[in-house]
């Protein structure tokens, strides 16, 4: 079976001409949500649904993903952990910290945390950083997916808390969550303008795409945290 | 200049001007103890420092783990405890109630089709009987065939003289359960209803007070729970519960809803068209600040009650008859362009997008 890797850790598999996009199993033989198992060679792969995850949305739109084998991640609004299992796939050597505010959400979250070694779970609300600052530490990279309506003050502060210097943001930005009647390219605008200046701290934006036809209405974005060298 | 002081989830530690560590008093290695702190440090928000030492080195340096993957190790167990523990704590009285008021809803939602499926089925057999819902489930549980129905009993003779096709008794066995286990249903409903009378009294007395103890429910579980419907302003209050008609209204032209789920208090229900909207406005003003209460004090205040009647009234009163206009005619929404609003039917047409 032909395999391509896409980005660190992920993969694209090419079975019966039809192309399917993956990660390697690092719990061989469970599977997280229902999603396809596929083994090749003495390795299996898990089949990572790009319309259930922002992420796996950002891939196939071909975003320089920056996960690597050994990257720290702080994940906000993880959810009940669908795409955090493909994270934890891809950081065979490293962390994420998995951050959920719906005490319901975590309920399943928890049980993946229990199977696998690299996630974290914190149940805490990521407009507070403050209230994670003891466990947390500095991350590579933080990936946000709240549906919150002041996502880009989210992702500001706590890049301000927890990002590394040359570290990097992935955001996805879901326009209904921010305002249902204005049109979505106006506000992804004013939501990237405030990422290169609202804040006290100014990010780069790397890249920015829409994330249709896998959800209607989101932005993606990989952005890096604007140093200011002469300090 | 002095640092300052910050609790790592692993020791305290202390930090010059720029961040680095000048001390670290480090805690016991007992994941549970450590579990309890993290919660306490996660309610009670610490003051933390931008500039401040990156905790996985801190704690290396400061001879607490000694490998990379201790901390790994360690932390993942700390948090999963705390998270665990986090989680245990939400079962709230108001969650409870939101359950049960749910439940209620699955309950009439299944007991309803199951009652028209007896009725269909058991139609074949005893067309004659004029009876649905409870009633039929109590009487084919009881009696089966009507065959059995004892000479005393007052549809004897319906029985008797019945049209429909005997009942073989393999049959008669499975529709009795059937008719059982909906009879059952409903029981459980009025247990449920019970259950919430007596507890909205409890956790929101001034709610009840005013709605009445399943509105206020209803009210609690649209919004996620007492608290929330605290928070929300009582112009939310007054459409939830109608989603669509209020979505519909941001995004078109359509006229804003008068009422969500408030509809259904009678003081509203019962009040002629034309009074709705003021009276769904000055409910949902007291169901705001008896909500309030609730969460806040927990006491019974029944002035608020009384300020609401009173109000009542006078919205009544100063509005005795229907207005000439028609109601759509009047200025509303954005800048009001005169643009084409559409029309409802008959007049009396109200939005009850909210009703269930």
């Amino acid at each position: 079976m032909p395999v391509r890797e896409l980005s660190s850790g992920i993969y694209e598999l090419d079975i019966d001409d039809r192309k399917m996009l993956a990660t390697k199993n690092i719990m061989p033989g469970l599977s997280v949500y229902g999603e396809r198992l596929i083994t090749d060679d003495d390795t299996e792969y898990r089949q990572w649904d790009p319309s259930r995850s922002k992420l796996g949305a950002m891939v196939l739109k071909n975003f320089d993903i920056p996960l690597e084998a050994d990257s720290t991640v702080l994940y906000l609004g993880a959810a009940s952990g669908t795409t955090v299992s493909h994270v934890s796939d891809i950081l065979t050597d490293g962390l994420v910290y998995a951050v959920e505010f719906s005490p319901r959400t975590m309920r399943d979250l928890i049980q993946l945390c229990d199977q696998r070694p690299n996630i974290i779970p914190i149940l805490a609300d990521a407009n507070k950083p403050q209230s994670y600052a003891h466990i947390v530490e500095q991350v590579d990279v933080i990936f946000q997916d709240v549906a919150q309506p002041n996502q880009a003050e989210i992702a500001a502060i706590n890049s301000k808390y927890f990002l590394e210097e040359h570290g990097h943001l992935m955001l996805s930005i879901k326009s209904r969550s921010i305002d249902t009647v204005a049109s979505p390219k106006k506000i992804f605008k004013e939501e990237v303008r405030k990422l290169e200046s609202g804040f006290d701290i100014e990010f780069e934006v790397l890249e920015r795409k829409e994330l249709d036809p896998f959800h209607e209405d989101h932005l993606g974005l990989v952005a890096k945290m604007f140093v200011d060298d002469e300090e | 200049m002095t640092g300052m002081e910050f609790t790592a989830w692993f020791g305290k530690i202390e930090l010059d001007e720029d961040g680095e560590i000048r001390d670290c008093e480090l805690f016991d290695k007992n994941p549970e103890k450590l579990a309890e702190l993290v919660v306490e440090l996660h309610d009670n928000v610490q003051a933390v420092p931008l500039k401040r030492a990156d905790l996985r080195e801190a704690a290396l340096e400061s001879g607490f783990v000694d490998l990379d993957e201790d901390y790994d190790i360690l932390l993942r167990d700390v948090c999963i405890r705390a998270a665990k523990s986090q989680i245990s704590q939400t079962d709230t009285d108001d969650s409870r109630i939101i359950q049960a008021v749910e439940a209620l809803d699955d309950i009439d939602k299944n007991v309803n089709e199951l009652s028209e499926r007896l009725f269909e089925w058991y139609g074949r057999y005893f067309p004659e009987l004029d009876m649905t819902g409870e009633e039929l489930a109590v009487f084919v549980s009881a009696y089966g065939s009507r065959a059995n129905v004892p000479d005393d009993h007052e549809l004897s003779q319906k029985a008797s003289q019945s049209m429909g096709a005997e009942l073989l008794f393999s049959d008669e066995e499975l529709l009795r359960a059937f008719a059982k286990n909906i009879c059952s249903l409903y029981d459980t409903r009025r247990y449920i209803e019970n259950y919430i009378n007596t507890s909205m009294g409890s956790v929101a007395p001034n709610l009840c007070n005013i709605t009445g103890a399943s509105l206020g429910a209803r009210l609690m579980s649209m919004a996620g729970s007492l608290q929330k419907l605290a928070a929300f302003p009582s112009s939310t209050v007054q459409v939830i519960g109608a989603n669509r008609a209020l979505f519909k209204h941001l995004r078109s032209k359509a006229p804003s809803p008068k009422h969500g789920i408030i509809f259904n208090n009678p003081a509203i229900k019962n009040a002629p068209w034309w009074q709705r909207g003021k009276l769904a406005r000055a409910l949902a003003s007291k169901i705001s600040l008896a909500a309030r209460t609730d969460f806040y004090s927990g006491e019974l205040d029944p002035s608020i009650k009384e300020a609401l009647e009173k109000k009542l009234e006078s919205i009544r009163q100063a509005n005795p008859n229907p207005p000439e206009r028609k109601p759509e005619d009047k200025p509303q929404g954005k800048g009001g362009k005169g643009g084409k609003r559409k029309y409802r039917g008959k007049g009396k047409g109200k939005n009850t997008g909210g009703k269930r």
